[in-house]
């Protein structure tokens, strides 16, 4: 089995996997609405700052980060690109004006406005990529399960989250278990040989198997939750969820205060009035 | 006067899904502290008198009950399961399916977060529980780590603070390796004597259980308590032999010997037994061995020669070499890690070797595909649920032939000659579903067979299987053997397996092949034994006991045993 997951298992030492699970979710919670909510690049760079250097501190496993975080770059430009496609003036109308500086044809006609829209749009998904890696690579799913709980999500559904991660590396041993004994029978799983509709036949053939060795370990698995009295209490505690120490209490402190703000931002900008104007730093007329 | 903790009175049970009652007019009163052993075959229902004492009946199998069952004041049939589980620990058979933490530390908790307990009180409460069973350096430790035997010390830590009265052990010995077995009987035993509690343990292993005292047997058989006694009386009694269970192997071999033993020998252990009347007789026994000879095989079939393996940086096979001859039945032995799972994927060609070469008979193997392989060696798994992909038996039995583009009466013929063999063929059109974990066992060899492999590699064949099971898998085996001159590999922790059916052990320690011998010489080797994690088996105590060499005391059972099976 691999020793390193994106996601960690057990605790980290650095100091953002020591926050608590409580604390991770719900900062983790509200930035997502903060920068959904807006266009504005002075808003969303601190951001993007802030959760770059947050990643970097825990010190996650830059190998597998580096093969997601290609994947995540190349089709967000991907998606940059389609978007000037589709409409090379799109930016009239996020900056109410137009600022031609040049063209290809009559249609390929370079605006800064869309450009800029561009740009701040790109910056925007990434640093929701940002913050999603801050918060898989600092979190444990306990963690994560105590987290949902404290905002008020049922136990039985935090349980599922947690129960998954657990079982996940028993069912890749199954499936991989699986595997060879279906090749050793003649099954040919090399890429080389076989056609990609061959190879999906062969991964349905392996499914079977895989399904029926889980559901036979889901009964145990349940009354071995049973008997430790799973279900008993509306309520449950949590062994991962330590008391909040002070760095809790600043951070919770101040995802608070970034909710109140990111409330108001919508109820004054993006509510009433609509607005569809973005910020931008130049007047280019 | 001692307290009734468990009352069973005219007490049946059926499963819903089934016609009959699976236990049948049960009256059953287990004390206060004491040590029972609940013995019985699989299929006898003892397993199901445990799921009756911990709630898991009517709580999670439905069905009707009649009769009484009170466990410690508690009518259980109105009781839930929670206020049972303050009342009874169980320790189930899959300790990786009980282990549902993502940590030890999250594994013990599990009862006191459900509990609601402050984490506070939670984190002492957990380090005292991993702390009596041995695992408080281990806390943040996560499953895939640690061995059967630490989960299942683990499952033990998580049910014992809650100051349960009674402890339940469901088949702890089903998945755990030899030497791993016997601490698991020891901690058990410690855990018994430390706290007064009473101590339920369900097994069909009776030697490897009466490692410790027990005070009471009760012996189960289709659904019904056939013999309540005390371990000696119920071995020097024919009710092992009548209801399927295996003598322990020091009695075997004091029968052999010509010796009668008596209850009042103390036979239930081989270190305290009174020995005085049967020394003679035993040296006589032992003076008549002629050493066995050790077979000679000519036809050298697989060839590995100094063949190493790594995954990532450690390797998990060094410089290993050994040679498979036609025809040979070995046993392939070692703790898990060992390496003896890379070394079984290495001969079907799913790894390839590092370093080294080997050759298959007289090919080089390395030009061989996997496919190829697997026409030469068949790999069966432990879990024949892993490995059965079809609806119909007919058809799983056929599936290998098919993949070879065989022509629909070739495998028609294939399939009905290896369902014949393996005594299947009335069954042929039955789903897979249908039938009992033995015959899905018996299905799974049959697919490997359909492909005529010179060498079929058998992994845990008998893992968790009763003495009646394991006799008839092995046998038919060894008629396989026979009649299709197959060489079989072994792997295996079952000592009993290695001593009765094979020619010759190959011990693997850390990745090493540290023995190639013939087993009754391994089983004398105190330094292999410790090494591969096996047990000193009983004989090896009976003549030292005696003060003879065990080397010939084993030999000469095993020659007498297969004798005896012919």
């Amino acid at each position: 089995m691999k020793d390193k997951f994106l996601i960690n298992i057990v605790p980290g030492d650095t100091f953002l996997h020591k926050l608590s699970g409580s604390t991770k979710v719900r900062l983790f919670v509200v930035l997502l609405v903060f920068i959904t909510m807006s266009f504005d690049l002075r808003l969303i760079l601190p951001v993007f700052v802030l959760t770059l250097i947050g990643v970097i501190s825990a010190k996650p496993n830059w190998k597998q980060v580096k093969v997601i975080m290609s994947v995540v770059i190349f089709f967000n430009l991907l998606n940059i690109f389609l978007f000037y496609v589709a409409n090379p003036t799109v930016g009239e109308y996020w900056c109410n004006q137009l600022t031609i500086i040049g063209q290809l044809n009559n249609y390929f006609v370079f605006p800064v406005e869309t450009f800029w829209y561009l740009f701040v749009r790109l910056i925007k998904m990434l640093t929701n990529f940002m913050v999603s890696l801050w918060f898989i690579t600092t979190i444990t799913p306990s963690e994560f399960a105590a987290g949902l709980y404290s905002l008020g999500v049922p136990y039985k559904v935090c349980t599922v989250v947690s129960l998954g991660f657990r079982y996940i590396p028993d069912i890749a041993r199954d499936y991989e278990n699986i595997k060879i004994s279906m090749q050793l029978r003649g099954v040919e799983m090399d890429a080389k040989r076989t056609k990609i509709s061959e190879r999906l036949k062969q991964m349905v053939l392996i499914l079977v198997p895989l399904i029926i060795t889980s559901f036979d370990r889901v009964q145990t698995i349940a009354n071995g939750m049973d008997l430790r009295g799973y279900g008993r209490n509306k309520k449950r505690t949590y062994y991962c969820e330590h008391e909040s120490t002070n760095a809790d209490k600043i951070f919770q402190f101040l995802t608070l205060l970034l909710f109140i703000f990111s409330i108001g931002y919508i109820m004054g900008v993006n509510i009433w009035p609509p607005q569809t104007n973005m910020w931008c730093p130049i007047d280019w007329r | 006067m001692k307290q009734p903790l468990i009352e069973f009175k005219d007490f049946t049970f059926r499963y819903k899904s089934q016609t009959e009652a699976t236990l049948h007019d049960i009256n059953l009163t287990i004390y206060e502290h004491q040590k029972v052993l609940i013995l019985g075959a699989s299929g006898s229902g003892k397993s199901t008198l445990a799921h009756c004492i911990n709630g898991l009946i009517p709580f999670s199998f439905e069905g009707e009950i009649k009769g009484s069952c009170r466990v410690a004041g508690i009518e259980t049939i109105n009781a839930s399961i929670f206020d049972l589980s303050k009342q009874v620990g169980t320790v189930l058979q899959d300790s990786d399916a009980q282990f549902v933490g993502l940590s030890v530390g999250e594994d013990i908790a599990f009862s006191l977060e459900n509990e609601n307990v402050l984490r506070k009180e939670m984190l002492t409460k957990v380090l005292d529980a991993a702390t009596v069973v041995g695992m408080q350096d281990f806390l943040a430790a996560v499953p895939y780590r640690l061995s059967g035997g630490q989960k299942q010390k683990v499952s033990l830590a998580g049910v014992i603070h809650e100051d349960v009265q009674i402890l339940l052990f469901d088949e702890p010995l089903a998945s755990l390796d030899p030497a791993m077995g016997k601490t698991a009987i020891e901690l058990i035993d410690d855990l018994y004597k430390l706290n007064q509690k009473t101590v339920l343990i369900i097994e069909h292993r009776l030697e490897d259980v009466l490692h410790r005292p027990i005070d009471r047997v009760i012996l189960m058989d289709e659904g019904r308590i056939v013999a309540d006694t005390t371990p000696d009386e119920l071995l020097v009694s024919d009710l092992l032999l009548t209801y399927g269970i295996r003598e322990p192997l020091y009695l075997s071999a004091l029968k052999h010997a010509g010796c009668e033993v008596l209850a009042s020998d103390g036979p239930c252990d081989v270190f305290t037994m009174d020995l005085s009347r049967f020394e003679d007789k035993l040296k006589a026994f032992e003076d008549r061995y002629v050493a066995s000879i050790d077979k000679q095989f000519s036809q050298k079939l697989i060839e590995v020669n100094d063949v190493s393996f790594a995954y990532d940086k450690t390797k998990v096979l060094k410089n290993v070499s050994f040679d498979i001859h036609r025809g040979e039945k070995i046993a392939i032995i070692g703790k898990n890690g060992a390496g003896k799972s890379t070394m079984a994927k290495m001969l079907c060609g799913v790894i390839r070797p590092d370093e080294g070469q080997i050759r298959i008979n007289q090919n080089d193997y390395l030009q061989m595909t996997i496919k190829e392989l697997g026409e030469m060696i068949g790999y069966v798994m432990q879990n024949p649920n892993q490995m059965l992909v079809k609806d119909i038996i007919k058809d799983e039995v056929g599936l290998a032939l098919k993949l070879r583009k065989m022509t629909d009466e070739q495998i028609d013929e294939r399939v009905s000659e290896v369902l014949q063999i393996c005594n299947l063929h009335s069954m042929r059109n039955w789903p897979v579903s249908a039938v009992s974990y033995g015959q899905r066992k018996r299905i799974t060899i049959a697919a490997i067979l359909a492909l005529k492999p010179t060498v079929i590699l058998l992994d845990e064949p008998t893992a968790g299987q009763d003495h009646r099971h394991y006799t008839e898998i092995l046998s038919f085996l060894k008629e396989l053997h026979e009649t299709m001159n197959l060489t079989i590999l072994f792997i295996t922790h079952d000592m009993h397996l290695a001593i009765e059916y094979t020619d010759r052990a190959i011990v693997f320690a850390d990745g090493e092949c540290i023995r190639d011998d013939q087993v009754f010489r391994v089983l004398s080797d105190p330094d292999i034994i410790e090494r591969a994690n096996l047990k000193q088996t009983s004989l090896y105590s009976l003549a030292k006991r005696i003060g003879r060499t065990p080397e010939a005391l084993i030999d000469q059972f095993i020659t007498l045993e297969r004798q005896g099976k012919r």
